[in-house]
């Protein structure tokens, strides 16, 4: 069942579009992840130009998000204060990568950068979670765990323009935050990503938040900010396809349900191994693309 | 005669041995349960537990969060329960027993009731607002109801300090 992408300038197979939105929407509901960072090159690799595959997933991460934050806003776990301090960063930041990714477009070498930039950081991430999954398994086996110290004071702590964040039972500079929110917006601009999964260890690590509090606050982030994307990269670039994102955003509502309901009944470790495993793919798929020989070597089409 | 007196006897040191089980939930009418349970352990005899069930972590992408979570969420519970047991030990004169349990709170609660066979009363308070009794409650009284092995005290979540020592 083939439709016509208007933004996209294309015809794509709708029913695959909703099996890519109920796949990643899976994993969303199952990981409470906005899913972007698998969404964008998924697209990218059956062919939808970045442009709109990051703009259109943006758009989707939005709609993934908001009710994630909502479920945890009732439940009192989101930290206005700290989120309103990321989101300042994140506009920031967003509003600046718009404009690169703007700037890339007119030069001709979104796709380019846009695929190295998932290549690096997805390569790293996975990475790291395979790693991670790996320690986790093999000291299951072993037994043994070792501990944190709570609260470690770290040059971070010296900084100024120090604020007291109750709810996350924080006294500390608004910078490292800012600065937090700033590069989450640039990648979420440049990569169609709300973030969550680097922003969670980051509110964690760098900031120490307690970890009750650290999703709820991380999705509000995540929801302005990448409507904040949505919206800018509606307006400047003129790249978000709104039948591609009706299609995503069907099959991950559908797909963020079931997702959800199996989440408590899996293996963490394993699941996330997995996880790791499909983002490591995915930077592959991205990379190999980036250096195989096209199979046309050029084309031609009107000049505007 | 000497049948009564060891009868007596006997329901003295049963009377001492048995212990009330208060659920610790975040809900305003726990208290009410917690000071009805410890009025009771102190003026006819008996302890009282306390059981607090954590919520499973759910499946986070690093594993390392999910951990931390876990450890900050059992770390938040001993707080909880000790302070909660200078209450009972300022009321009933005795430490309380601590229980704490992962998972889906009727289930562990049913689970525990089970295989702990001290517990001799669940201390359940009734919620005062409009929505109902409160999920345990409507649980174990409606479609589960078969499955609790011992009595079930119920106190309404509206009750004063007063009216309650009337009662115990």
């Amino acid at each position: 069942m083939q439709v016509y992408l208007p933004i996209a300038e294309m015809s794509v197979d709708a029913l695959l579009l909703l099996g890519i939105g109920f796949g990643v929407g899976w994993l969303s509901g199952l990981f409470g992840v906005g899913g972007g960072f698998l969404l964008t090159p998924l697209l990218m690799l059956i062919g939808i130009p970045s442009a709109v595959a990051v703009a259109s997933a943006a758009n989707q991460t939005l709609g993934a998000s908001i009710s994630g934050l909502i479920a945890q806003w009732r439940r009192g776990n989101v930290d206005w204060r700290m989120g309103l301090t990321l989101f300042a960063g994140g506009l920031l930041g967003s509003a600046l990568g718009v404009q690169i990714f703007a700037l890339l477009k007119r030069w001709g070498q979104v796709d380019v950068a846009v695929s190295l930039f998932y290549v690096v950081i997805l390569g790293i991430v996975g990475a790291l979670m395979v790693r991670e999954s790996v320690t986790a398994l093999l000291r299951r086996r072993r037994g043994a765990a070792p501990r944190r110290k709570l609260h470690e004071h770290t040059w971070l702590h010296g900084l100024p323009y120090k604020m007291r964040f109750r709810d996350s039972r924080l006294y500390i500079s608004v910078i490292p935050p800012l600065a937090i929110g700033f590069g989450i917006g640039l990648l979420s601009a440049i990569m169609g990503v709300g973030g969550g999964f680097m922003l969670v260890p980051a509110m964690i690590y760098i900031l120490g938040m307690p970890t009750a509090i650290v999703i709820g606050t991380s999705l509000f982030q995540v929801v302005f900010v990448s409507a904040n994307v949505t919206l800018l990269q509606a307006w400047q670039v003129g790249s978000v396809d709104i039948v591609l994102t009706l299609l995503l955003l069907a099959g991950g509502v559908a797909g963020a349900q079931f997702g959800a309901a199996m989440g408590t009944k899996l293996r963490g470790e394993e699941t996330r191994a997995l996880l790791g495993l499909l983002v490591l793919s995915v930077a592959f798929g991205l990379a190999w693309n980036l250096v195989q020989t096209p199979s046309r070597a050029f084309t031609l089409g009107p000049l505007s | 005669m000497p049948g009564t007196e060891e009868a007596a006897t006997a329901a003295t040191k049963a009377k001492r041995d048995r212990v009330f089980l208060v659920v610790v939930d975040d809900s305003v009418e726990q208290a009410v349960a917690l000071r009805y349970a410890c009025l009771r352990a102190r003026k006819g005899g008996g302890r009282v537990a306390l059981l607090r069930v954590l919520e499973p972590v759910e499946l986070v992408e690093w594993a390392g969060v999910g951990v931390m979570m876990q450890e900050e969420r059992r770390a938040d519970a001993e707080r909880l329960l000790a302070g909660l047991a200078a209450q009972v030990s300022d009321l009933t004169g005795g430490m309380p027993i601590l229980i704490i349990r992962e998972g889906e709170a009727r289930e562990e609660l049913l689970g525990l009731i089970d295989e702990d066979p001290r517990i001799s009363i669940l201390v359940l308070a009734m919620a005062t607002g409009s929505g109902g009794p409160g999920p345990l409650i409507s649980a174990l009284t409606g479609r589960h109801a078969s499955r609790l092995k011992i009595p079930m005290a119920l106190v309404p979540g509206g009750m004063t300090e007063q009216e309650l020592d009337r009662v115990t």
